[in-house]
């Protein structure tokens, strides 16, 4: 919004603060030839069924403008060395973000990762990011997928440049941040202002959890979610369904790929093939499962758990109680469990058009 | 429209810049009077700047990069092909104990062997005063890594460009240490150590050191400390890393995380020492 259709909102009695700011304005002026942009913050409010906030939005809250470049960056093949392979290649949104199809997912030079693509959904209320916890901060996390070889294999010296050169970008920068500044910094900040807004709580779930209209459950839902409470809730914890804690739930190791999880960022041998525990948020949206993508349904996942826990040291001793091996579900059950974990699903979110590629 | 607002600020320009023309003539007025007053006694006041440079070695010995150095207390040869760190969080202090905190988020330097320009830290707008000790840390603190990338202006793209940012995790290297070695049992075996925050061990570390001489920042005189980094200390330190043991599977030493990484983080604030002071005029 500009001077005069700021004044134009003035009334008669209002003249004072009229003159003041005829005074302001060529001290603006001065500061810059561009028209100042006055840039809005968006609201951002905690669902009442979340746990507690952990991005520290009082240091980079989210704001139009910055939101509008941080979706752009997300959707921009140009930051990746083959100008192909975007944020948005692996995390597509009718999928809560995921890659659909895909065990794992195929970067620049179509090489291929050895990890599943994870979902993008109230990365705000998340600690720890990536399969290993690769980052604790959300503003870090694009930086392993940006740099990483077998990724989009970034160089930032050279994304820069682009900005640089680039006249959306360079408007975008200037009217997002109060500094202005083309640099790793804002940029990593409109990434997490995007990533930050997109938030799922409106599922059918959430609604049954805060009394509201299209709240109902099945009574096969209800009782999933009783089962889910006794046999599941203890690490998928909270309305997000994780604690956020890395743990080794039994899989069997691939040779081929022997991805030893959180130990390659420890290298501690007591964090030897842990992996971070999931949101269940619209899992029946985010097929394959598991970090290496490797069961094609839910019903696979429950298999596992009821039938094919492998043993090693580093079994989380949930899924080890008195001397048993995994956790056990009936037929029955199992088929409730589904019911209920198909309720996580939200619609709105997955076809909101905020978040949408244009 | 736009043409009457120039016209407008231009003349508030004008007046303005006559106000101010007044005010600094009084101000430097007042100025001259009280600078005559005291002729004898040395005002210290003004803002000055301060270089700091970093001389890398081996245990007394002057660092050529793919040399071999003298053997470790591990009878170990290395032949140092790369040695990066990052310089952080500069405080001075004060002969009168207080002390100048340099901006933080300026104040990251990556100091690279092969690159001279970086072997020398250029700081400013330093408020002039007598400086009698340093301190700096080795990587990135907590409180960066809590406030996201606020802060952290463009030493991402600068760590990505120096090689300095970890390969699977979103962090920097806070020191890279790079080479080969020959002992008893190995003959030029490749090893890497990098430190740096791995998961919630932060791996940073600061060092304090007293200078010999005092650093007298003026307006007119830019002291420069001169700092000896022996790199020996990094594996042979208080804590000794025998790198022949770590060749396990005899694909080389990497040494990027683990129990070793702390053991390393201590040993790197004894690395630095100040080899001399000077304060020449500007």
């Amino acid at each position: 919004m500009d001077f005069f259709s700021i004044s134009s909102f003035l009334t008669n009695n209002q003249m004072k603060i009229k003159y003041f700011l005829w005074i302001l304005l060529p001290l603006l002026a001065s500061c810059s030839n561009d028209e100042k942009y006055v840039n809005v913050p968006l609201e951002f409010k905690v669902p009442s069924n979340f746990p507690a906030l952990v991005y520290n939005i009082e240091v980079n809250p989210p704001t139009q403008k910055g939101f509008e470049l941080g979706k752009k960056l997300f959707y921009d093949g140009r930051l990746s060395s083959e100008g192909t392979i975007s944020c948005g290649f692996c995390h597509i949104q009718q999928n809560a973000f995921t890659h659909h199809g895909h065990t794992v997912s195929h970067g620049v030079n179509n090489l291929a990762g050895t990890r599943n693509s994870p979902p993008i959904q109230n990365l705000a209320y998340q600690t720890q990011f990536m399969w290993d916890g690769a980052a604790d901060n959300l503003d870090f996390q694009p930086i392993i997928p940006l740099l990483s070889a077998i990724e989009m294999n970034g160089n930032l010296t050279s994304i820069m440049a682009m900005f640089k050169a680039n006249a959306t970008y360079s408007k975008l920068f200037k009217e997002a941040f109060t500094d202005g500044q083309i640099n790793s910094e804002n940029m990593l900040k409109a990434l997490s202002q995007f990533m930050v807004m997109i938030t799922s709580s409106n599922s059918r779930f959430d609604k049954y959890r805060r009394n509201e209209v299209g709240g109902n459950l099945t009574s096969d839902e209800i009782a999933g979610y009783s089962i889910f409470n006794s046999k599941c809730a203890s690490c998928h914890a909270t309305d997000l369904f994780t604690d956020n804690s890395f743990r080794n739930n039994g899989l069997s190791i691939n040779p081929m790929v022997n991805d030893v999880g959180r130990y390659r960022l420890s290298e501690l041998n007591q964090d030897y093939y842990k992996f971070k525990v999931p949101s269940l948020r619209n899992i029946e949206k985010t097929a394959p499962y598991m970090h290496d993508g490797r069961f094609g349904s839910l019903e696979s996942v429950l298999n596992h758990y009821s039938n094919s826990v492998v043993n090693s040291e580093t079994l989380d001793p949930i899924l080890k109680q008195n001397g048993v091996l995994g956790i056990t579900i009936s037929a029955n059950e199992k088929l409730q469990l589904i019911a209920f974990l198909k309720t996580l699903t939200d619609d709105q979110y997955l076809n909101d058009t905020r978040f949408s590629d244009n | 429209m736009c043409q009457k607002n120039h016209n407008k600020s231009n003349n508030l320009r004008k007046l303005k810049m006559k106000n101010i023309i007044k005010n600094t003539i009084a101000i430097l007025a007042v100025a001259i009077t009280f600078a005559s007053c005291s002729t004898s006694d040395e005002t210290i006041s003004g803002i000055g700047s301060l270089k700091i440079e970093f001389e890398n070695g081996f245990a007394g010995n002057a660092l050529v990069l793919g040399s071999a150095t003298l053997p470790t207390s591990n009878s170990e040869v290395l032949k140092i092909s790369n040695v990066k760190y990052i310089i952080s969080n500069i405080e001075l202090t004060n002969e009168d104990g207080t002390t100048f905190t340099y901006p933080k988020s300026e104040s990251y330097f990556i100091v690279d062997e092969e690159t001279p320009a970086s072997l020398l830290l250029n700081l400013t707008n330093i408020p002039a005063g007598n400086y009698t000790k340093v301190k700096f840390g080795i990587g990135v603190d907590e409180s960066q890594f809590s406030m996201g990338a606020t802060g952290q202006g463009d030493l991402w793209t600068r760590a990505q460009a120096a090689g300095m940012t970890w390969s699977w995790a979103s962090g920097y290297k806070f020191l890279a240490f790079e080479g080969t070695f020959s002992s008893a049992t190995c003959t030029d075996v490749s090893y890497m150590i990098h430190t740096g925050k791995t998961g919630a061990n932060y791996n940073y570390t600061t060092t304090t050191l007293d200078l010999p001489t005092t650093a007298l920042v003026r307006t007119t005189i830019t002291p420069q400390i001169h700092l000896s980094t022996d790199l020996s200390q990094i594996i042979d330190g208080t804590n000794k890393i025998n790198l022949s043991s770590k060749n396990g599977m005899g694909m080389g030493v990497m040494i990027m995380g683990g129990t070793d990484l702390p053991l390393i983080t201590s040993n790197l604030p004894q690395m630095f020492s100040v080899e001399h002071v000077h304060n020449d005029p500007n």
